[in-house]
């Protein structure tokens, strides 16, 4: 990633304002399957500002800055359900367990239905429909 | 009787008997009896030469008798009518039985004098023989049907086991007629009260007891 | 004419009459589930009791119950409220409560008397009687648990059908409706029994699940499937005709359907004609309306044009086409497909004349060449009525199955000319003998023979032919038939021959001319044809049909024809703008005027007139008989397409056991 995107674009990754306010004031308690960087800050919110005593915490996205990256442990950490982090928590995943995809709709991976024209546009039989006659039949 | 059904049309069952006819004897009777109907009512002698077919196959199968599929439709070309007619007439009947049975056919009468009787009695002195309503021990020997009156009220609890009746029965009666039939031997038919001899009261007349010797009137007393 | 008494109300009913029939008289709904008014009376389904004095203190079963003279009937009183709620509450002590998952739910006789007279909940708490399912073919689908023991079916099928196969076996709760050993229902009316049967246990199998009958458009119409032109309705619903079923017409179909007539409909979606094709280089190839004109034009037939017409068309269609080859100045029009050239002079002479009806009380019957089971089951329910009162049938053709007495007398038509004794005896001291030439019979030139038979009688005309086409008067009376059939067609080499749905000709005798097929099916005529044009089926387009017995019938247009196609008239009326002829009308209404206006008959709905019949020529009829249908579920491009039709002709007539797959 170059420099100057780094200056002036926030939607990739953290801006470099984030990523200094970080380095100094947080700490990283872990990444996930996908990169993305989980912080929370050295200190607790001060009193009398909302919030105070609890912790901050934030996350750094690997890729793009979409919330559907963050994976359900660490989402829930990230909300403050639960205190530890999840590798400190969770059982080990079982083999049937699917990794995490974030959201893929309005992209080219995005689920769509078989009557979809995408995925060949098979729809359900209707009342009208009928087969028409071809010479080679 | 929900549990009746014809035994499957099968093509063993098309091979033992597609080719049934009337033994000399029977082409005779059932000539006879569907003589007994006017021109044109032929059909009317579809429930007596069921019962002649039966019979035929009994005699050929050392059982009761039972009709099957081929033997239905034999009836019917004898008649020259629709199969299905016949058909629904042996269904109706449960004296036609139209699933093979055993050596004997033991119908336990369980309607309310003879159940008042102790019909129930009967069934469990089968049931512990190992028959089940319904169906042929495995021995072939003996079939048990639960079957409604039989008209021995008078006598009841009675069983009637083929073509013969058995009554004034308790199980251990039962018992002596079933292992005397199983050894091949024939009991005396009717009630097995050693007391009675018909339907006669037992001991002394209770009811108009001043009829035995005078033809007394009544009329006065009532 | 006993006088009774219904509800207070004083009326006469005839002679004969039953209570319930006197109680309809007088406008009092009585419900009723076995009784039918053409079948015989049962008596068994109890819900038609009604309290009549003088009798025994209790409801009696109106239906079996002759009215005689001084009754006094209530059908309003509380004995009998009571009396049908507690034969209500008996009915549904065994039914399942299955309606929303049910066929006949919205057109079931019992959900209607359930709300109608039935109690408000139920009081039954015990276990309810199942039943299995009992094949009956591929038409008829059962759900038994349902049945209420009406015994219609069974009634129907000895009494109407004449093919004993379906019967109640058991007895009491046990008692099962089934066909022999299960084995299909395999006559041409078996579907009938669905519309008899008052609840769902026999439904309709290829309608399964697919429409409730409140969201189907309902459209008169008349079946093409034979010649006896059976009123229909057709139940459609957006562009698709899910069902046909009868509609009453006592003249022509009483209220029955035959299997074909109600189960092709599904042929309708199949194997259809939706855009125009062009033979180039021996291979059809997709092509526009345009360019088949400017084919079309390019033959120059001028007079050379020749118009053959289907099995299936209507009058307007073949009307349009003589308009068009009229204006081109030719005649040559046929509709004799298969080659038959009887003469036409005369239409009294090719009819059935003893009307459909009157075949019933026909005491004589001579059958010539005509396998009427297969040609028209609906007139052979009417012979079958007629042997029940005691008319005596003859056949001159092969043996086929009959469903009544009836001796056959041979196979070649030469028998007509020497018949035996005691069948000239029967028809001369007949006091309404018949005659019915079939299609076979005409084809070995029978027709001379069988007008020769004394069959006419004072206001009774015994001679009758019975054709297979629905077209077919309805061309007769338009011009189409040449004197030597379609031979003379092939001999007068036209350029152009337009095809009307035709698809039984033999194509070969027109290699040398442009064949344009104008219909809705792809089968044999698509194949032939150098030109496709596709058009509407009977129940896309307004029509006019006349039956065998000369009887003009109207269709009504129940849905749009599929893709490209048009109807058939506005196809010919583009054509004669194409060759730049006029014909003289624009839209539907000015064609039927014109050819109301050319032939008065085809306006008029009923029996046509067609006169005196006229002398017998002096043809000999000779050779063997042979009955043109090989296959009685597929005789025409509909039925071909139809899946239904093809596997009942697979399962029922060639035997393959298709049970099993089908489940």
């Amino acid at each position: 990633m170059g420099f100057f995107s780094k200056i002036f674009t926030w939607w990739d990754g953290a801006t470099i304002g984030t990523s200094l306010w970080s380095a100094l004031n947080g700490e990283q308690v872990g990444t996930d399957l996908a990169g993305n960087r989980y912080f929370r800050a050295k200190k607790r919110v001060k009193a009398g500002q909302p919030f105070a005593g609890s912790e901050r915490r934030w996350v750094i996205y690997a890729g793009a800055n979409d919330a559907s990256n963050v994976p359900a442990e660490w989402h829930g950490w990230l909300h403050g359900s639960v205190d530890g982090v999840p590798e400190s928590r969770l059982p080990p995943p079982r083999v049937w367990e699917a990794d995490h995809t974030p959201n893929a709709t309005g992209t080219a991976t995005a689920y769509r239905p078989q009557g979809a024209l995408e995925r060949g546009g098979r729809r359900a039989a209707a009342s009208g429909d009928y087969e028409a006659w071809s010479p080679d039949a | 009787m929900a549990d009746r059904a014809p035994h499957p049309d099968t093509l063993e069952l098309r091979e033992r008997w597609g080719s049934f006819a009337w033994t000399p004897a029977n082409a005779e009777e059932a000539k006879k009896i569907v003589a007994r109907y006017p021109e044109g009512r032929q059909r009317s002698a579809v429930m007596p030469l069921l019962f002649l077919a039966q019979y035929q196959v009994g005699a050929e199968t050392n059982t009761q008798g039972w009709l099957p599929i081929p033997v239905i439709e034999f009836v019917a070309r004898e008649l020259d009518m629709p199969v299905i007619r016949v058909l629904e007439v042996a269904t109706f009947y449960t004296m036609y039985n139209i699933a093979p049975v055993g050596r004997f056919h033991v119908q336990v009468c369980g309607t309310t004098p003879c159940m008042l009787r102790g019909s129930d009695d009967l069934l469990a002195a089968c049931k512990k023989r190992g028959m089940a309503k319904g169906h042929t021990t495995d021995d072939g020997l003996w079939t048990l049907t639960e079957v409604e009156c039989m008209g021995n009220c008078a006598s009841a609890p009675m069983v009637q086991i083929n073509d013969a009746n058995y009554e004034d029965l308790t199980p251990e009666r039962l018992d002596h007629v079933l292992d005397e039939l199983a050894a091949g031997r024939f009991p005396k038919e009717g009630t097995q009260d050693p007391a009675r001899h018909t339907v006669e009261p037992v001991g002394e007349p209770t009811n108009l007891a001043a009829m035995m010797t005078e033809n007394h009137d009544y009329r006065g007393e009532w | 004419m006993p006088k009774v008494t219904i509800d207070g109300e004083q009326i006469e009913v005839p002679d004969g009459a039953t209570v319930l029939q006197a109680c309809e008289l007088a406008g009092k709904e009585i419900p009723r589930f076995c009784y039918h008014e053409r079948l015989s009376i049962a008596g068994n389904c109890r819900m038609c009791l009604v309290e009549v004095k003088p009798g025994p203190p209790k409801p009696q079963a109106s239906c079996a119950l002759p009215a005689a003279e001084g009754q006094e009937i209530r059908t309003d009183s509380q004995m009998v409220k009571l009396a049908r709620e507690g034969v209500m509450e008996f009915l549904l002590i065994n039914h399942p409560l299955d309606c929303p998952i049910c066929d006949q739910g919205g057109e079931c006789d019992l959900q209607d008397q359930s709300v109608a007279y039935g109690r408000g909940g139920t009081r039954y708490y015990e276990n309810k009687r199942a039943v299995t399912e009992k094949y009956m073919g591929p038409l008829i689908k059962t759900v038994m648990t349902r049945c209420i023991h009406c015994t219609r079916c069974v009634r129907f099928s000895e009494e109407i059908a004449g093919v004993d196969e379906i019967g109640a076996l058991y007895r009491g709760e046990s008692m099962q409706i089934t066909t022999y050993l299960e084995k299909a229902a395999a006559h041409e009316l078996s579907a009938n029994v669905i519309d008899l049967c008052p609840v769902g246990a026999l439904t309709s199998r290829p309608y399964a699940f697919e429409a409730r009958p409140w969201e189907l458009k309902k459209t008169l119409s008349i079946d093409v499937s034979d010649a006896v032109g059976a009123n229909i309705r057709l139940d459609s619903r957006g562009r698709e005709v899910l069902r046909a079923l009868p509609r009453i017409n006592d003249d022509v179909n009483e209220e029955w359907l035959s299997d074909k007539g109600r189960y092709m409909v599904d042929g309708l979606t199949r194997r259809r004609l939706d855009k125009v094709w062009i033979r180039k280089g021996g291979k059809l190839q997709a092509a526009t309306w345009l360019d088949a004109f400017a084919a079309i034009k390019r033959a120059k037939p001028g007079a050379s044009i020749a118009a053959i017409a289907g099995d299936v068309v209507d009058c307007e269609t073949m009307f349009a086409a003589k308009t068009l080859l009229g204006a081109m100045g030719s005649t040559l029009l046929e509709g004799r497909q298969t080659g038959m050239s009887y003469p036409t002079g005369n239409l009294a002479a090719v009819n059935f004349n003893s009307t459909l009806a009157g075949i019933e009380t026909a005491d004589a019957i001579l059958i010539v060449g005509s396998h009427v089971r297969w040609e028209a089951p609906l007139v052979n329910v009417r012979l079958r009525k007629a042997v029940k009162r005691g008319a005596k049938v003859f056949v001159v053709g092969p043996h086929w199955e009959t469903t009544f007495p009836a001796e056959f007398l041979g196979d070649d038509a030469a028998v007509v000319h020497e018949l035996p004794g005691h069948v000239t005896e029967a028809l001369a001291k007949a006091e309404r003998p018949a005659v019915i030439v079939g299609g076979a019979g005409l084809a070995a030139g029978v027709l001379d023979a069988a007008l020769a038979l004394d069959v006419q009688r004072d206001g009774w005309n015994g001679f009758n032919v019975l054709h297979m086409a629905a077209s077919r008067m309805g061309g007769l009376m338009l011009g189409f038939a040449q004197k030597g059939g379609i031979a003379d067609i092939a001999r007068a080499e036209p350029k152009v021959v337009l095809a009307l749905g035709a698809d039984e000709v033999d194509w070969s005798q027109f290699a040398g001319s442009l064949k344009v097929y104008i219909g809705h099916h792809g089968d044999k005529g698509a194949h032939a044809a150098d030109i496709i044009l596709p058009a509407a089926a009977y129940s896309e387009k307004d029509g006019t049909y006349v039956n065998t017995e000369g009887r003009v019938q109207f269709a009504e247009k129940a849905v749009f024809a599929p893709g490209d196609a048009r109807e058939d008239w506005t196809i010919l009326r583009a054509l004669a703008d194409a060759f730049g002829v006029r014909v003289g009308f624009d839209s539907l209404a000015e064609l039927q005027a014109k050819m109301i206006s050319e032939v008065p008959a085809l306006g008029v709905e009923g029996l046509a007139s067609y006169g005196k019949l006229p002398k017998a020529g002096k043809t000999k009829a000779k050779g063997a008989i042979r009955y043109p249908i090989q296959d009685f579920y597929l005789t025409n491009p509909i039925a071909r397409a139809s899946v239904v039709m093809q596997r009942c002709s697979a399962e029922l007539l060639h035997g393959e056991d298709l049970a099993e797959a089908a489940e």
